[in-house]
């Protein structure tokens, strides 16, 4: 609401300008051409009566309290009503419509209440409103001419356009206020991570660091902190999926670090499609379950990201027993070697390309390699 | 001995972390809640490591900014960065800064050692997740065509790879054929290339925003 009248209040300022300059040209008319008139003292009455609805309208428009359509519309019957006397003080003569034509008594005047309406309603309102004051304006010369023509478009496109304005500049203002709304949101989340993360979890790494060693109970109970504190870590690692529909390839792996498994990853996050992080987490997992289940329970696993920009690269690598790649080959085809297979399959699905190192005593080494579709984002400078 | 300086705004961390260290046979010099008092401190204590926590709850300079201002006024210090998880960005910009290393918060107490003995010898503390951000940064400097960044060699590349895949330095002398030493020459020079380069842009934005004379 703040916002959407901060962003407002210089359109006003803008309808307010506007209106004392042209009273003042209202003004300067009905000095200048009064000794033509045929009723002079009407037509100072209706200088006057341009020169209070002017203060009375500024005023109006200068508090956003009281700029309200009611308003305006009694702005527009009073303009109307100024600049239809015209056809009482004016001579025949001088409303006649011709070289030397003397404009009506409130001339650029009678724009007010069309910029008014145009900036607090929009186009509609304010292409009809220019159009009201144009057929007063036609009404009292008699006659359509081509500079009766060429107001008209004038007063109507004035509304048309501004009306457009306003309303892109309304809702703009939305926009900008909605989008630091979810910033302060993500801020605040942000602040409460870190603010546990410096507290409960470095009291329960503090835990597990010293308990670590001690047999027992108070062992245990290091474990059961450790366990804690990294689905803590977790916890805050992970990004939610941004509106683009990417993820952080990143951010969702660190939620499989642990005690025996290291995550290395570059500083920056590494979006991908959120179904395709989807899939590479749930193939890391598979390694690092095969690895459990093979290696042993003191084997430990690493998994690396790189970004290079048209694609992806994940390294998973364990420092098992590895396997025999001639055994592993001959394994596969018959069937047993399930892990493999559903890894490939992943990574076929997935378009990539996927490599396999292993050996006797040497562990076991995947590197998946997934393109990406889209172009990579821009490279930025470093700018320090 | 030794001398560290823990710089940490949790206090019970601090205090254990002391605590082990001394156990250790390191001295513990000083403590700091956050990077000003550190900073504040550092001229006095004298310390050789200084373990740096990245996020200080009573705001101030962050672990890196007070990392660049230690290093500059004190390039002897070595920095030992403690973070948390999900701070890769902030460790990456210690790195930067100077700091020789990085080690999560939830290491074990002898791989917290190890750290400090060899950060304290001079060596950057190459653990597989520091492989990884050193490769990432290279990397993402090698998407902009742009820049006069520096660039990793074919074995360099090769060998942070193999680092961030958590293989020993004797594995990976083994495997390429290479000594030892040389592989652990390649892994620091990756990382002194980064932070020269990081120097080199600090002074050039300083130059053309006119924070610094020509």
């Amino acid at each position: 609401m703040l916002a959407a009248t901060d962003v407002m209040s210089p359109l006003w300022r803008g309808v307010v300008t506007l209106r004392v300059i042209t009273a003042a040209f209202a003004i300067a008319v009905i000095i200048v051409h009064h000794d033509g008139f045929a009723r002079p003292g009407l037509g100072w009455a209706a200088l006057a009566g341009i020169a209070v609805w002017t203060v009375f309208t500024c005023l109006a428009y200068s508090h956003h309290v009281t700029r309200r359509i009611s308003v305006i519309v009694v702005d527009l019957v009073v303009t109307l009503t100024l600049m239809g006397s015209s056809a009482l003080v004016l001579s025949p003569e001088q409303l006649a419509e011709g070289a030397g034509h003397t404009p009506s008594l409130t001339t650029v005047w009678a724009s007010g209440p069309v910029v008014a309406v145009a900036v607090h309603t929009g186009w509609v309102a304010g292409a009809l409103f220019g159009l009201a004051v144009s057929v007063v304006d036609i009404w009292l010369r008699g006659v359509f001419t081509t500079n009766l023509a060429r107001d008209t478009i004038l007063l109507v496109g004035t509304g048309f356009v501004l009306g457009l304005a306003a309303t892109a500049a309304r809702r703009a203002s939305e926009q900008l206020r909605r989008s630091a709304r979810t910033e302060a949101a993500t801020a605040e989340r942000e602040r409460l991570a870190r603010s546990v993360h410096d507290s409960v979890v470095q009291v329960l790494a503090r835990v597990r660091a010293r308990g670590g060693a001690l047999d027992g109970e108070a062992g245990e109970l290091a474990r059961l902190a450790g366990e804690q504190e990294v689905a803590l870590r977790c916890l805050f690692a992970a990004t939610p999926p941004g509106a683009t529909g990417e993820r952080d390839l990143a951010g969702a792996l660190q939620l499989l670090a642990g005690p025996r498994v290291e995550v290395s990853v570059p500083a920056a996050a590494v979006p991908l499609p959120a179904a395709d992080v989807a899939e590479l987490v749930a193939l890391v997992r598979e390694a690092l379950a095969n690895t459990a289940r093979h290696g042993g329970p003191e084997a430990r696993s690493w998994i690396l990201v790189e970004d290079l920009g048209g694609e992806v690269a994940l390294t998973i690598r364990d420092d098992g027993p590895g396997v025999d790649a001639v055994l592993l080959a001959g394994a596969e085809s018959a069937g047993r070697m399930g892990v493999s297979r559903s890894i490939r399959g992943r990574v076929a699905d997935l378009g990539g390309t996927l490599a396999l190192g292993t050996g006797p005593g040497q562990g076991t080494e995947w590197e998946v390699r997934l393109a990406r579709l889209r172009p990579p984002r821009a490279a930025v400078s470093a700018e320090p | 001995m030794t001398r560290v300086m823990v710089v940490d705004d949790h206090p019970i961390w601090r205090a254990g972390v002391a605590r082990d260290l001394v156990e250790q046979g390191f001295e513990v010099v000083a403590t700091a809640a956050d990077g000003a008092a550190a900073l504040r401190i550092v001229p006095a204590a004298n310390p050789d490591v200084v373990l740096m926590d990245l996020h200080f709850a009573s705001g101030g300079p962050s672990g890196a900014e007070t990392t660049r201002r230690l290093i500059g006024s004190r390039p002897d210090i070595r920095v030992l960065v403690l973070s948390a998880s999900g701070e890769h960005a902030d460790v990456l910009a210690a790195l930067q800064a100077g700091a020789s290393g990085y080690l999560m918060k939830s290491a074990s107490v002898p791989e917290l050692v190890n750290a400090v003995r060899r950060t304290a010898e001079g060596d950057a503390v190459f653990t597989a997740g520091l492989a990884g951000l050193v490769l990432g940064e290279y990397r993402r400097m090698a998407l902009d065509l742009r820049s006069d960044a520096p660039r990793l060699t074919d074995r360099e590349t090769e060998v942070l790879r193999q680092v961030a895949t958590g293989r020993t330095a004797r594995q990976i002398a083994e495997a390429l054929v290479i000594s030892h030493r040389t592989v652990e020459n390649h892994v620091q020079s990756t990382l002194r290339k980064l932070q020269l380069h990081n120097r080199v842009e600090l002074a050039r934005y300083a130059i053309e925003h006119g924070l610094i004379d020509r």
